[in-house]
């Protein structure tokens, strides 16, 4: 990877009319990078993709390519490239003269042409057969290796991606996702992936950028968002959390023991802990944070149980246990507990900033 | 649903019925065409078949096919080139009068076509333009491009925008999309949209009868001759009329299905 960015946008807003779709954002690519943009529908994601490829221009604000800057830029005078939600393959094209079609319009001779999509299709395990074979004669996950090779004929500077997997059932989606993972590490080329699937982005990408409202919410490794949520709004989105409101270091039910008393004195915000940290106590055993309460429900998720444990007075827990650990089921009380190194404040200030 | 067999053999009665309301008069008309009466007389007597001959040979016949032809095949490719603009701007692109253009389009297909025929006329000698069977083209145009342009925007109804965008995101100049990639997905549409306006054109009276001026097409000649003049002439030029229509359309799915086979061959 380079260290000067391959893709840098400046302060990049999108109005359409009354209805501000993106705020201002700013945004470094890596050369190389592998970057997911994900977010609800509606959090400007699309809208942000459309300005990077050029079929959308933006209100203010600047996208830069290396060196030069592009977005005035139409669509099919940038060095990019997307694969498309609905794959946009020709049907009226057979898979090769699919694949070739940015060569045909560089007026690439036949012959170079043909050997390029014959390497491609062997590059995406489609055997060299498929290139007669009429696009609706291909099935779901070969349509999508289709789109990826004609993407790549192209040979873009970065190759966008507008969740071209959700169509997809399950077991195809989890192939497809590993690879195209292993495509970006062939190709070494910088994809820049939008979903709304948080999964899908955690499996592949380097770095994810979190949208809410035309904003960015955070932009880090998957492993950091995980553990260190910026917000309340990426760490809900971040799949299963406990949020506990903390004021002047005390939350009512919770018990401090010394090292979380002195950890968090005088601190005010938001308290997240995911659901396997927090343990089921045994009578007398000790933990950082303590609290109790009777559960509620119980789930079984394979090789994990996740309870949901009412409280007095205060929203209930999720808890996630190893099967082996598990205890009774509803009505039970129990004592839980999760230690500080868990424990992640989001300051109030922090809930609303934008990256 | 199952049917009894009394309800299935009054079904194919019915359609029988239907056929023969459909196609007697127009088997009336072949049978007149042959007969040796100079009235138009039922049951005929005595067949001949010299009427053919004699319109094959007559100038006026040739002249009113000539007129006819030239009529129906401008206004042919005339809409199918605006019904396939007019397409993309019904179904495929938004903007700003979208929404009035595709009611008012629709205004000349519920206009009756004899005061729309009217209407011209008058709006041709306002203007100072002597009828002919150019303006017979302009007043066919007004009635048959708006279908053509319907018949087209399903088709383009049914195409994914995104292959449009795919095409000029890798590289494609708006004529190189035209080319490669909207022209050859709207071609089965355009394809229909011609035959529609050929037979429309061809057999159409009401807007000729008022447009052509001193000129004449084949429909407005059957009517007049009808009304003083006839002769078996009348019929057998009728019958020539609708094998006319018959070899074209039959030209016109030939070429569809050469068309389709041509591809499924380049892509096979």
């Amino acid at each position: 990877m380079g260290d000067q960015p391959i893709l840098r946008i400046n302060a990049l807003t999108k109005r359409f009319n009354e209805f501000t779709a993106l705020h201002g954002i700013d945004l470094n690519v890596r050369d190389g990078e592998f970057l997911a943009i994900v977010g609800p529908s509606g959090s400007g994601k699309t809208t942000l993709i459309r300005l990077l490829v050029g079929m959308d221009e933006p209100t203010e604000g600047a996208i830069w390519l290396r060196d030069s800057r592009i977005d005035a830029v139409p669509a099919n005078k940038r060095p990019t490239c997307m694969v498309f939600q609905s794959l946009a393959l020709f049907p009226h094209r057979s898979v090769g003269q699919n694949i070739e079609f940015p060569l045909k319009l560089r007026k690439v001779a036949p012959a170079t042409r043909k050997a390029r999509a014959l390497e491609l299709l062997e590059l995406l395990r489609l055997p060299a057969s498929y290139y007669d074979k009429r696009i609706d004669e291909c099935s779901g996950g070969e349509k999508q290796r289709v789109a990826l090779a004609r993407a790549l004929a192209f040979d873009p500077e970065i190759l966008f991606f507008d969740e071209p997997l959700s169509a997809l059932d399950y077991r195809l989606r989890k192939t497809l996702e590993k690879e195209l993972k292993d495509l970006h590490r062939r190709t070494g080329k910088t994809f820049i992936y939008i979903t709304h699937s948080l999964e899908e982005a955690m499996v592949m990408s380097d770095r994810i950028a979190i949208m809410k409202a035309g904003r960015f919410e955070q932009i880090a490794p998957a492993a950091e968002i995980y553990a260190r949520p910026r917000s309340r709004f990426v760490a809900e989105f971040m799949g299963e959390v406990n949020l506990f409101d903390m004021v002047d270091g005390r939350v009512p039910g919770l018990r401090f023991g010394p090292r979380a008393s002195n950890l968090f004195v005088g601190q005010t915000g938001t308290l997240v802990v995911r659901p396997e940290s927090v343990a089921l106590l045994a009578p007398g055993e000790e933990a950082d944070v303590a609290l109790e309460g009777i559960i509620e429900s119980e789930y079984l998720l394979g090789s994990r149980v996740q309870y949901t444990v009412a409280r007095e007075g205060a929203a209930p827990v999720t808890v996630e246990v190893l099967r082996e650990n598990a205890v009774g089921g509803p009505g039970a009380p129990v004592v839980m507990g999760f230690g500080t190194s868990a424990c992640h404040l989001i300051a109030p200030e922090a809930r609303d900033a934008a990256a | 649903m199952r049917t009894s067999r009394l309800m299935g053999w009054l079904l194919v009665a019915y359609g029988c019925a239907v056929l023969a309301f459909l196609y007697l008069p127009l088997v009336s008309v072949g049978l007149a065409s042959i007969s040796k009466a100079r009235y138009l007389t039922f049951p005929i007597r005595r067949y001949a078949y010299d009427w053919y001959g004699e319109a094959l040979a007559s100038d006026t016949v040739r002249d009113l096919l000539l007129v006819s032809l030239k009529v129906a095949g401008i206004v042919t490719v005339l809409s199918m080139v605006i019904g396939f603009l007019g397409a993309l701007a019904f179904a495929r692109y938004s903007w700003r009068f979208r929404k009035a253009y595709q009611k008012l389009i629709l205004l000349p297909i519920f206009f009756p076509q004899t005061v729309l025929g009217l209407a011209l006329l008058m709006w041709f000698n306002t203007v100072g333009i002597i009828p002919s069977w150019k303006t017979a083209v302009v007043a066919h145009l007004v009635w048959i491009a708006p279908i053509a342009t319907l018949v087209i925007s399903i088709r383009a109804y049914s195409f994914d925008p995104a292959l449009e965008e795919a095409a000029r995101d890798m590289g494609a100049t708006t004529w190189d999309t035209l080319r490669e990639v909207t022209i050859p997905l709207l071609m089965p549409g355009v394809i229909s949209a011609g035959l529609f306006a050929f037979l429309l054109s061809w057999g159409n009276f009401p807007l000729s009868l008022f447009t052509t001026g001193a000129d004449s097409t084949l429909p407005e000649w059957l009517y007049a001759k009808m009304v003083s003049g006839y002769s078996p002439l009348v019929p057998t030029v009728g019958i020539l009329t609708v094998g006319t229509s018959a070899v074209l359309l039959a030209l016109g799915l030939t070429a569809a299905l050469i068309f389709k086979r041509a591809r499924a061959a380049r892509n096979a």
